[in-house]
């Protein structure tokens, strides 16, 4: 039985000092995205954003519009459409964080009497359960919240944005240029890159842009898809007991799909922010909650077995105890910037190390290499008789 | 008439003027040479240095602004000189439709100046100008038809690569 041939930069991620890089540059980018966060920002998002417009860009150019006209199109389009959702989204958003301040107190009290009530029956059931004290512990603690960054949540929020504002605003200007210059930025970079290891370094970036590409595009379908799944979930869940509107459902799957970025840990939190929602609609429908908690386990096989297959793939080949192991290291060192940058970072750094390895390891670009720095040195000394 | 010369188009750049003359993108209208500038890359080479090995696998095509080169295949008892490469022609366009191992091993002979087009790029390209794609891939088509038939025909193997 002959083994199957495997590629050269599968063998390359076989040395030790390769794949160590890789986590070691990995953790490092993520603590050094998270201490100049002001830049990182904005510059991740007009990343992703640009992965998300050029699509549409290429569409343009495939009828037969020029990329500079491609571009000027979809900035127009885009002034249009942020002038109109300044003129109506954002008014009803403010009203609603508005509305949301004030009944914040009563919701928080409404959710600890809940949460006790249910902790006090489970510790009737479990001795166990009465002696750690859990009813009396999560009240507290609960309180405490309540009573210190719980009730300002709008001016935090306002804070908040105001500390971000320039930041954000640098994102579509940061993006324009993306998807102006890209092309020539590359080969500004190419530039610099010796002759002997060019073909490669191209295949490198090549690699690196498709692997970005497929992330950030498979994430923004699997998001679509699994909040439209969620939203009419919850909706239809709801729908005897009159407790979420379409939208309200659709605006609950939302949030819970962006937690989901966030491998494995972010479904459960989502899942927990759904259940927390359905008991305070509906505090006496256990039936409801364990829909809710059926829901989020279907939703997590499909994306396991459909979505993610469909839309991500399974392009980074991770391990699930390293894709853990690296969400949570990520998390320690960079808090949620950690948490959401883990798997696309390592999955950058992984194609950089296969490529290093293929490159730093091939014998012969070397020798190449230094036969180009010997003869620029010859031609250099050519007339020095030395 | 000097009025109106704002309304001309600016020269064509020179190193766009060699691209298109190449056998490959002669069918290019001026417009698509513009749009093809942004996925040349300028590689400059010095007399003896290595452009890509015999076995190596190819990524993309080179096409020579001035300079020479010589390609040679490994024979059985020395090196087999198969070719000189002048400005105006290109090497290496198999890589173009696929990553199969070079066919010999290009030297340059003197200092050379070449434009490289990346084989994953002109698949981009392609994709935003289906048009403009095709068009590169049937005359690379035609390029290695052209040489495989001089090769059946028994035409000198220094013959094939001009």
């Amino acid at each position: 039985m002959s083994e199957e041939p495997r590629l050269s930069h599968e063998r390359s991620l076989e040395h030790p000092i390769i794949w160590v890089g890789v986590i070691g540059a990995t953790l490092g980018s993520i603590v050094l995205l998270d201490r100049v966060a002001w830049l990182a920002l904005p510059l991740i998002l007009a990343v992703v954003l640009y992965y998300l417009v050029q699509p549409f860009l290429v569409r343009l150019q495939h009828a037969g519009v020029l990329p500079n006209q491609a571009l000027m199109i979809f900035l127009v389009l885009a002034s249009f459409v942020c002038v109109v959702a300044s003129l109506t989204v954002l008014p009803a958003m403010f009203n609603s964080l508005a509305r949301f301040q004030s009944e914040l107190p009563d919701t928080m009290q409404r959710l600890t009497k809940i949460a006790s009530e249910f902790l006090q029956s489970v510790e009737n059931r479990l001795p166990l359960a009465k002696r750690a004290g859990l009813a009396s512990g999560m009240e507290a603690r609960l309180d405490f919240f309540a009573q210190g960054k719980g009730t300002q949540f709008a001016g935090d929020a306002a804070l908040f944005a105001f500390k971000w504002l320039p930041s954000l605003l640098l994102v579509p200007f940061l993006t324009f240029f993306f998807l102006r210059d890209a092309a020539a930025f590359h080969r500004l970079v190419m530039r610099a890159v010796p002759n002997a290891f060019f073909e490669k370094t191209l295949l490198l970036f090549d690699r690196m842009d498709r692997q970005m590409r497929a992330y950030f595009r498979g994430m923004f379908w699997l998001t679509v898809l699994d909040t439209i799944t969620l939203g009419l979930g919850l909706w239809l869940l709801g729908l005897g007991q009159n407790i979420f509107s379409f939208q309200h459902a659709m605006l609950l799957g939302l949030i819970c799909a962006v937690f989901a970025w966030v491998p494995y840990v972010g479904t459960a939190v989502g899942g927990v922010i759904a259940v927390c929602v359905c008991a305070l609609q509906a505090p006496h429908s256990p039936q409801l909650i364990m829909g809710v908690v059926f829901l989020f386990l279907g939703v997590r096989l499909l994306d396991e077995f459909l979505y993610t297959p469909m839309t991500v793939g399974r392009a980074l080949h991770m391990h699930p105890l390293v894709t853990v192991m690296m969400i949570f290291a990520g998390g320690m060192l960079g808090g949620v910037y950690g948490l959401l940058l883990a798997m696309p970072l390592l999955g950058i750094f992984t194609v950089l190390g296969q490529m290093f390895g293929e490159i730093w390891f091939d014998p012969r670009l070397r020798a190449r290499h230094s036969a180009r720095n010997l003869l620029e040195k010859r031609l250099a000394s050519n007339d020095l008789e030395i | 008439m000097k009025l109106w010369n704002f309304l001309r188009p600016p020269p064509l750049d020179p190193k766009l003027k060699v691209v298109g003359a190449t056998a490959i993108f002669r069918d290019c209208s001026r417009q698509e040479l513009e749009i093809l500038k942004l996925y040349l890359h300028e590689r400059h080479y010095l007399a003896g240095e290595i452009v890509f090995d015999e076995g190596e696998e190819g990524e993309g095509v080179y096409i020579v602004l001035s300079g020479k080169f010589v390609a040679t295949r490994k024979g059985m008892l020395k090196r087999k000189k198969i070719g000189e490469i002048l400005p105006g022609e290109c090497f290496g366009e198999i890589a173009l439709l696929e990553a199969t191992p070079r066919l010999a091993t290009v030297v340059a002979e003197e200092s050379s100046v070449v434009l490289a087009m990346f084989r994953p790029e002109l698949e981009r390209l392609a994709e935003a100008r289906p048009r403009l794609g095709f068009k590169l891939a049937m005359q690379v088509a035609r390029l290695i038809a052209v040489r495989l038939r001089r090769m059946v025909e028994g035409t000198g193997e220094s013959q094939v690569l001009s």
